[in-house]
């Protein structure tokens, strides 16, 4: 009898441990997923950085691209910032302009990390928000200045994690852009909006 | 000194009647004054182009990095006061007792401010003003304001205890007017990168500048932690048809919002 209850008490303490280590093993892999397409980007930041002085722009645009088309999700993003002028566009204009949004993120990408000197990278935490998202909270170590705050917003679409929305010291890219072509479609219109976008690609090509 | 502070008790007046015109007039609409605010902010922006930015170009071309640097320093430990007041109002007790010792640290061993020796001593600079004290206490942050930068109703009123409690007020006018002069120059050139960077981005400047300075602005309060929620806003999980973020659009028009799932 007492040798059954041994039994029956190391049986269930194996059964606790095994239960417990499969639920943390299970958030540490969730974990990893969702910092994974932030650790993407930043791999590639820094690769774009490290290469400024001997790859061309366009070498370094193509880096960017593989990354944000892979890792963005600029549907759900170009969604967002158009908010309700999105319904009013059809097919063809959507996809249209996610291809201009894409380009513009990217040439803007390849524009500013334009230099190393350093520079690195820090993950910091994960916090869950609604809706199963997440912020990835990180920082941009500067070697001669201040760090900057690089927070992502982190959504899971079909089974893959993607970024929806890049916080830099605390501005939210996302609402920034709502707030500026908003700003522009009620002014000027909507193929206002386009040529400007077309310009300020264009403006960050190299001369 | 009796003009000076005549000429504060209208600044006074100024940032009362822009308070109490405003500060209950907003709920969604952060920025009803926007014609108004759209007339200061491209008259300055005119006169930045034209005469400021140029000047503060200048300044850098001819100025060495560390003068520089011991010029900022000697501008942000004289308006340094203001933190520790703030700090105290907040009830940061330990934070102000730091910066208490920041404060004498730099303005004795660091020769008047010119050189931030608390730093590297593990006593880093911190950002309070009255406006984020007012925003721990629970005011909301009333109308977007631009006058001669972004602010607001509720952040204008830093104006007052900043302006008391830097002793660089107190000096006679023919020291002031240089000093304001380089303090003003210096200013602008260390926010030139800034600038460039939103002349680069930006489509609307005005919007962009205001969504920026209004997001910001959250950030300091929370002491550069805000909470992860705030962000949930632009996705309107709720199906609401205004709020957030994008209520800093100003036209309720444009910010209707899509339910994302």
């Amino acid at each position: 009898m007492t040798l059954n209850l041994q039994h029956l008490l190391k049986t269930t303490i194996f059964i606790s441990l095994t239960f417990f280590s499969c639920m943390i093993w299970a958030e540490i892999e969730q974990e990893q997923a969702i910092y994974a397409p932030v650790n993407e980007l930043h791999t590639s930041l820094l690769r774009i950085m490290e290469n400024a002085e001997t790859n061309s722009f366009q070498e370094r645009y193509d880096i960017m691209e593989k990354t944000v088309v892979t890792h963005f999700n600029s549907p759900l993003i170009a969604k967002v910032i158009l908010s309700r002028h999105w319904k009013t566009l059809d097919e063809q204009a959507q996809t249209d302009f996610i291809d201009l949004f894409n380009r513009l993120t990217i040439s803007t990408y390849v524009d500013r990390f334009d230099a190393f000197d350093g520079q690195s990278f820090k993950y910091l935490s994960i916090e869950q928000m609604k809706k199963n998202r997440f912020m990835v909270n990180t920082k941009f170590m500067r070697p001669d200045d201040d760090p900057v705050s690089f927070s992502y917003i982190v959504q899971n679409d079909a089974g893959q994690w993607k970024i929806i929305s890049v916080i830099a010291n605390g501005i939210n890219d996302l609402s920034l852009k709502r707030a500026d072509y908003s700003s522009v479609i009620k002014e000027k219109g909507f193929a206002a909006l386009i040529s400007s976008l077309n310009e300020k690609i264009s403006d960050l090509q190299p001369k | 000194m009796t003009g000076k502070l005549y000429n504060f008790s209208k600044l006074l007046i100024l940032v009362g009647i822009l308070s109490l015109a405003t500060g209950c007039a907003t709920t969604q609409n952060n920025d009803p004054l926007e014609r108004g605010n759209r007339v200061v902010f491209n008259v300055t922006e005119t006169l930045d182009k034209h005469l400021i930015k140029p000047i503060a170009e200048s300044y850098v071309d001819v100025t060495p990095v560390p003068v520089r640097t011991s010029v900022t320093n000697f501008f942000n430990n004289l308006g340094y006061l203001n933190v520790i007041l703030n700090d105290f109002l907040q009830g940061k007790f330990e934070q102000g007792i730091t910066d208490m010792l920041r404060f004498t640290y730099n303005s004795t061993f660091g020769i008047a401010g010119l050189f931030d020796i608390s730093t590297p001593i593990g006593m880093p600079a911190n950002n309070e003003d009255f406006g984020q004290t007012l925003a721990t206490w629970g005011v909301d942050q009333g109308s977007y304001l631009y006058l001669l930068g972004p602010s607001s109703t509720r952040d204008i009123t830093d104006q007052v205890p900043s302006t008391l409690l830097n002793p660089f007020f107190y000096m006679s006018g023919i020291i002031f007017a240089p000093i304001s002069a380089l303090s003003a120059v210096n200013t602008r050139a260390n926010l030139l990168e800034q600038s460039n960077i939103r002349d680069e981005a930006a489509l609307d400047p005005y919007s962009f500048t205001r969504e920026a300075y209004l997001q910001q602005r959250e950030f300091k309060i929370h002491d550069g932690e805000p909470p992860a929620s705030g962000y949930d806003d632009i996705f309107g999980d709720d199906g609401d048809d205004v709020g957030g973020d994008v209520g800093n659009a100003g036209d309720e028009e444009e910010s209707g919002m899509l339910v994302i799932e």
